[in-house]
């Protein structure tokens, strides 16, 4: 397993030497699903090859050891843990998937907020949450915005209107209030007036 | 004649008052490189100061460019420049249309037509390879473009292509355009048409475009463009999170995703993900209906379409069985500001209507809105007429300028309720001029003048005009600070430019952009984060000359401005990087005339200069600094923030420009340019370097040039 960048799953594979037998089958795991779009816990594995997890060291170090160098690992909460393949998706899209598989609605949406607010940055429409991948109910969505207002380690993500209502969530931490506002009405209203 | 690459080699001719039709030598331009570069050219030539748009001895120039009809990616635009009747100064100003009319006029052997004078009756003009015929046009005089288009085709063949106007330009509505194809439209010269009883051009030719170059090596270029071309804006981020991106954001117009339907297609086609290494699905990322309309304009997508040899395919083509309603034909197409303008004529909003929920009334408004305005032949200044409207409306003066009978007559209250069947009466009345209401489209600056417009209507930013000329904002400070805002400065209609936006809209983060900025310019502060810009600086004037020169070379070649130039890529094997030299190679390998990126930049900057020359004799300025490139105040007014207070310039979150911050914008503008730093004015040196001494005696002669 490597922690070299993605590459994308259309260029040259990255995929080392063929892993060795007890790894094998835990690698091929790992790709299929990543293929289909989709994590691997580390539990699925560990029940899917009983085997491997009764091992020293268990799944993680077969994997660890695989030499399968387009093999992520993301830690969860209470242990879990998320496996993945860089040729089939970027670590960007994983860390989407991740979100929805930790299934803390109020994180998912905090936590991909501030990620638009340092890394562009830019505010964020709450409508994209109602949107592939997180397909998360609007009503859900509602929810989740009024609960962050409540929640102490949510009290960077502050919330703005453009003037056609559209509601927005940025973080202070990286987006100061009145950069955020502006930036809600430009994306929101000036953009699609100036197309 | 000698072989010739890239170009026919040849421009036609077409004098309507005598009826002669001669040949011409592009060559003899090729330092102005083609499309708006020559016809620039052909317009200081032979078109006098003071000659006004609807003259006999006006002209108008429809261009193709060297790489049109080669195969170069989103090559299949036509340049059209003559004097434009909204100016106040009738400043000479180019249009453009894409379709198929372009490759359609190098196949029959013509780079160019250029058109004079004046016929005694309605004419059209027949092209066939080299047999040039002007048709008597009598019997299409008074039908709107898309029977006109039939008629047309009827005699040619439906593989001919047609420009042609509606009634608006017959009628020499200031705002009118010529349309070709089914939405393709060059806003702003229809009435020059007209004004030469000129009612189409139809178009049929069975040759070919040869270049130069090695086969292989133009493969290889193809190839290499393809790696970097991205969705329309040259946006290289989808809209949504994808498996393969590491980037996302929502108001990119790579919209192509699973789950995403072209949903009126039989069957209806899935767009997927478009992964950027799938060459095959280039044409699915921009999934423009769902970027114009939003969610509920998937089920009327019968498919994208767009210009010829254009991957990108920019115009949505819907089927709205509503419109059968209103007798229109069902199918409609259009892209941007073809549907927007509508929206913006109804400025009180678009609301359920006529059975439609207020979802489907957000399509079937504007769809009745660019149905009426493509078959009349109507412009909207880019948008600018629905705030003319709104200004008279909204302050009570239309009904100060109207008769009262005609002023009752106009069905306000469908405006009112959000009722877009508006739509079809204010269209007529513009089309026919129709009273005194149909001078809201003689263009900004002559309504204004009619109607008194007030210094709240010129300063007011709601109204988003940009300077007295009576243009509107178009990619000025509120997306590119200083750089969108002088760009605009320097134009005689909206600046039309994208060459920055293709770039600064390309999603990426800003501070990859900002190293990106750094390669092309110099230093990463030629780039301000949106809504947190920095005074100017001389990287910021690199990039403005830049990219005035990029848009003129463009219009020149010809390729499409709303995707060239290549700065960024969609493949993080790159490292995002585009290819600003793309146009050079390809530009060599087609005519096998060896240019490199830099000299290309320099001829297309010497089109510029020239094009500031026509501007400035036109006007009889000196000094264009004061006379042509400032702006309306708003530009430069601090705003005020959420709580009131207003927001100093320069600090986070105001899009404002400072006045003296833009004057030196201007100086180094000019400085980059070679032009005078006191004036804007082009200076004999430059001209001389330019190869255009004889513009620097002409404009010396008028007490023009500076000393
Ligand atoms: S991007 Fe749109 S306007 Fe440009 S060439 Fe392609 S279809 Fe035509």
């Amino acid at each position: 397993m490597s922690d070299q960048h993605a590459k994308n799953r259309n260029s040259a594979s990255s995929h080392a030497a063929e892993a060795p037998a007890p790894a094998a089958g835990l690698v091929a795991a790992i790709r299929g699903a990543s293929a289909e779009i989709r994590l691997t816990r580390l539990t699925a594995l560990r029940s899917d090859f009983p085997e491997a997890a009764a091992r020293e060291g268990g799944v993680e170090l077969l994997l660890e050891e695989s030499g399968a160098a387009d093999l992520r690992r993301m830690a969860g909460e209470g242990g879990e843990a998320y496996y993945f393949s860089a040729d089939s998706m970027t670590e960007a899209y994983a860390l989407h998937l991740f979100r929805i598989e930790e299934k803390d609605p109020v994180r998912l949406v905090a936590d991909t907020v501030r990620d638009d607010s340092r890394i562009y940055p830019r505010p964020t429409d709450v409508r994209v949450f109602a949107d592939p991948p997180f397909s998360l109910p609007a009503r859900e969505v509602a929810e989740v915005v009024a609960r962050m207002e409540m929640r102490p380690d949510t009290a960077d993500i502050k919330s703005g209107r453009a003037s056609n209502g559209a509601l927005y969530l940025y973080s202070d931490r990286f987006l100061e209030a009145a950069h955020a506002e502006s930036l809600i009405e430009w994306i929101e209203v000036g953009q699609k007036e100036n197309p | 004649m000698a072989a010739t690459y890239g170009y026919t080699g040849k421009i036609l001719r077409v004098n309507l008052t005598t009826g002669k039709i001669s040949t011409d030598d592009t060559l003899k331009y090729k330092d102005f490189i083609g499309g708006e570069g020559m016809a620039m050219k052909i317009m200081w030539d032979e078109v006098a100061p003071g000659v006004t748009p609807y003259a006999p001895e006006n002209k108008i120039v429809f261009g193709t460019g060297p790489l049109c009809g080669t195969g170069v990616p989103c090559s299949g635009r036509t340049n059209i420049t003559s004097l434009l009747p909204s100016s106040p100064f009738h400043g000479v100003s180019s249009s453009h249309m894409g379709g198929y009319f372009a490759t359609e006029l190098k196949y029959s052997g013509w780079d160019m037509i250029v058109v004079e004078g004046k016929a005694a009756n309605p004419v059209w003009l027949r092209i066939e390879d080299d047999k040039v015929k002007i048709e008597d046009a009598r019997w299409m005089w008074g039908k709107g473009i898309f029977d006109t288009q039939a008629m047309v085709a009827s005699f040619m063949g439906k593989e001919a292509q047609v420009a042609a106007i509606g009634q608006a330009g017959e009628n020499l509505v200031n705002l009118s355009v010529i349309r070709t194809g089914s939405s393709h439209s060059a806003g702003g010269h229809g009435g020059v048409m007209g004004s030469k009883n000129l009612k189409a051009i139809g178009v049929k030719g069975t040759g070919s475009v040869k270049i130069a170059g090695d086969r292989k090596a133009w493969a290889e270029l193809d190839k290499l463009m393809m790696s970097v071309i991205g969705a329309n804006n040259q946006m290289v981020v989808p809209s949504s999170p994808q498996p393969w991106a590491e980037f996302n954001d929502k108001s990119s117009r790579w919209t192509g995703r699973k789950g995403l339907y072209w949903g009126a297609a039989n069957p209806p086609v899935e767009t997927g993900e478009c992964d950027p290494h799938d060459m095959q699905s280039v044409g699915l990322r921009t999934m423009k209906a769902v970027f114009d309309f939003g969610p509920q304009a998937e089920k009327y997508t019968v498919r994208m379409g767009g210009c010829s040899h254009c991957p990108i395919r920019c115009h949505s083509q819907l089927k709205v069985p509503q419109l059968s309603k209103y007798g229109m034909d069902e199918y409609v197409s259009n892209t941007c500001m073809g549907w927007f303008s509508p929206r913006g004529v109804m400025f009180k909003g678009i609301k359920a209507f006529d059975g439609n929920s207020e979802a489907d009334a957000a399509v079937v408004g504007p769809a009745i809105g660019a149905k009426l305005a493509d078959d009349y032949g109507v412009w909207c200044n880019y948008g600018q007429i629905g705030r003319d409207l709104q200004y008279a409306y909204e302050t009570g003066l239309l009904k100060k300028v109207l008769p009262a009978d005609e002023y009752a007559s106009i069905p306000w209250e469908k405006l009112e309720k959000g009722d877009a069947t508006f739509l079809i009466d204010f269209y007529e009345r513009v089309a026919f001029k129709k009273g005194e209401f149909s001078h809201i489209a003689d263009g900004t600056y002559w309504l204004a003048e009619r109607w008194k417009f007030g210094d709240d209507f010129w300063n007011g930013k709601v109204y988003k005009v940009w300077s007295r000329q009576g243009f509107p904002v178009h990619h000025s400070n509120e997306a590119g600070g200083q750089v969108g805002a002088l760009i605009s400065c320097f134009s005689n209609r909206d600046a039309q430019n994208h060459s920055h936006m293709n770039f600064i809209g390309s999603k990426l983060p800003i501070a990859l952009q900002k190293e990106i900025a750094g390669e092309i310019f110099g230093s990463p502060d030629a780039l301000d984060a949106p809504s947190d810009y920095k005074p100017m600086n001389e990287y910021k004037a690199r990039f403005v000359k830049w990219s005035l020169g990029r848009s003129m070379l463009h219009n020149s070649l010809t390729v499409c401005n709303w995707m060239w130039p290549m700065s960024v890529s969609p493949l993080k094997e790159r490292k995002y990087r585009g290819d600003t030299g793309l146009e050079a190679k390809f530009y060599s390998l087609a005519t096998g005339i060896q240019l490199s990126e830099k000299e290309l930049d320099e001829a297309a900057a010497r089109c510029f200069t020239l094009f500031r020359a026509i501007t400035q004799r036109q006007m009889g300025q000196k000094d264009l600094r004061v006379a042509h490139d400032q702006t309306t105040e708003w530009v430069t007014h601090a705003e005020k923030g959420k709580d009131g207070k207003e927001i100093p310039q320069f600090t986070k979150g105001t899009i404002a420009m400072e006045e003296k911050d833009m004057e030196l914008g201007r100086t180094l503008v000019y400085r980059e340019f070679g032009w005078d730093e006191k004036t804007g004015a082009p200076t004999r040196a430059c001209l001389e370097k330019y190869g255009m001494a004889d513009v620097a005696q002409d404009l010396a002669s008028r007490g023009l040039l500076p000393v």
